[in-house]
């Protein structure tokens, strides 16, 4: 009776173990993985970085240029909908409304909201495509037939996203502010210029670096979580399972770096 | 290619063995289903690594090579797997240029040429190489699996998958591809297709593999004598 209890105690310890070192494990594992495609991209021979630029434009086409209007939208619909409750609590000092936007909007939701399209459309695009290659052999093919599979296939996608994602960002905020701009002159007679001017000034070259990082941050996460998961495929059936475990993976990773940029910022 | 007291990576460790081929050679792997032939061709196309031994490749060590020019030297080895493993999303000629780009073997001016050169000179439609690759059969994805390994033209052709007894021209066989369009290539070929996929003469190089090892190696007409009986059983020929 006392062994057994003894050892469901020792069970719950090690499961809470693990639970505390589970995040950790993963962080290193995703460390080692960037440290791998990094050294990949050491690894390009002259002839390959034309490959490379092809895949990685490629890439960026997919991810911002065939989600611009999406990101249009979102951001406009977005603006108008963080406009509403400012409205409705009768706040009208155009500086306090800049300096709310960039709190709440700039800073950390709209980061969150690219990353999170960012990793539902093409993220999740990726693991499966990469996913397929990797249950039908296409990559242990070319591997074996000299083709750096992290090189070829990892990096293209990490430098796209990266630059797509700092593109989108920038592209929302932009939605929101106009969204949110035409909802307050439409409603408080704020002058959509005042507006935008109020929310242009309050912008700083440390809080632009601070977000950029902050972006940069969340996109090469995602990759590496999409990546990671879609070369872990054995067969077609790991596919299902890969994507949304690949998805929340990299969304919570998103909003966990923005919480600790956040926190560097304000705290 | 030479192997030195290669010990595969199987469970029980298997013993360890020697082996070498040579250039114009094409040897067939055969052995009961478990005897690690699939495993030996993983480990030479650098799909596994061996628990122990040494892998030389064209005259050079693998182990001693940077990574750099392990991959250059890869360039030079066809690989043909269960799984077609071609891009989905590409057309037949994209798939089959990628290597050919990647490894910068003509310049990108005659790339196309080079393509559908090859192809014409395997006997299969042209028209094939604008189709994308998720549309083909089966049958044709094999088909275009194993011309992707053939079109770098490897010193080294490694082939685990069972071979595609029709082609896509009829009255044109394996077979007669082999003789035709790999032979002349005088690469070294290390066959892992499967019984009657290729046809066993006398002369066929036999590669016997047992529980992860060499069991034995020579022409089918030397093993036909050997002591071991399973040797025997395994270096049949005439029949394929």
């Amino acid at each position: 009776m006392k062994a057994a209890a003894r050892s469901g105690f020792w069970r719950i310890v090690d499961g809470v173990g693990a639970l505390l070192t589970g995040p950790l494990a993963r962080l290193l594992e995703e460390l080692d993985f960037l440290a791998i495609v990094l050294i990949s991209a050491g690894l390009v021979t002259r002839g390959q970085w034309r490959f490379l630029l092809r895949h990685t434009l490629q890439q960026i086409y997919f991810t911002a240029a065939q989600r611009a209007y999406i990101f249009t939208v979102v951001g406009l619909i977005i603006g108008a909908l963080v406009a509403l409750p400012l409205i409705v609590f009768g706040i009208r000092d155009p500086q306090l409304l800049g300096r709310i936007m960039h709190i709440m909007m700039y800073h950390q939701l709209d980061p969150i909201l690219a990353g999170l399209f960012v990793a539902g459309l093409s993220g999740a695009a990726i693991t499966a495509e990469l996913g397929e290659l990797k249950a039908n052999q296409a990559i242990e093919h070319l591997a074996a037939m000299g083709v750096n599979p992290y090189g070829f296939f990892v990096l293209p996608r990490l430098i796209g996203v990266v630059l797509s994602l700092l593109i989108l960002a920038f592209w929302l905020n932009v939605g929101v502010t106009v969204g949110a701009g035409i909802m307050l002159n439409v409603y408080q007679n704020i002058p959509m210029s005042v507006f935008f001017r109020v929310c242009v000034s309050g912008l700083s070259y440390g809080s632009l670096a601070l977000t950029g990082g902050m972006v940069l941050a969340q996109g090469i996460h995602i990759v590496l979580v999409q990546t990671r998961r879609a070369f872990q495929v054995r067969a077609y059936v790991d596919i299902p399972r890969a994507l949304p475990s690949a998805f929340a993976q990299s969304f919570i990773g998103c909003l966990i770096i923005t919480l600790l940029v956040s926190l560097l910022r304000y705290g | 290619m030479r192997l030195h007291d290669l010990r595969l990576d199987l469970c029980p460790p298997p013993p360890p063995f020697d082996f070498q081929a040579m250039a114009g050679e094409t040897w067939m792997l055969v052995g009961a289903v478990g005897s690690g032939r699939r495993e030996l061709i993983r480990t030479i196309a650098g799909l596994a690594a061996p628990r122990a031994g040494r892998i030389e490749l064209f005259g050079q060590a693998l182990e001693r090579m940077g990574p750099r020019a392990r991959a250059r030297l890869r360039g030079w080895i066809g690989v043909v797997l269960e799984h077609a493993g071609l891009v989905p999303a590409w057309s037949v000629f994209e798939n089959l240029a990628l290597l050919v780009r990647y490894h910068r073997l003509v310049p990108p001016s005659e790339l196309e040429e080079y393509v559908t050169a090859f192809v014409e000179s395997c006997r299969l439609p042209p028209a094939l190489l604008a189709r994308p690759a998720s549309e083909l059969s089966p049958l044709e994805s094999n088909w275009v699996g194993l011309l992707r390994a053939l079109v770098i033209k490897p010193k080294l052709l490694l082939i685990s998958a069972y071979l595609p007894q029709e082609t896509l021209v009829a009255g044109y066989g394996v077979w007669a591809f082999f003789e035709e369009v790999v032979a002349p290539m005088q690469m070294t070929i290390m066959v892992d297709a499967g019984p009657r996929a290729l046809p066993v003469s006398a002369e066929t190089h036999l590669l016997i593999m047992d529980q992860g090892s060499l069991l034995a190696a020579g022409s089918a007409a030397d093993l036909a004598g050997h002591p071991d009986a399973l040797v025997r059983r395994f270096a049949y020929f005439d029949h394929a």
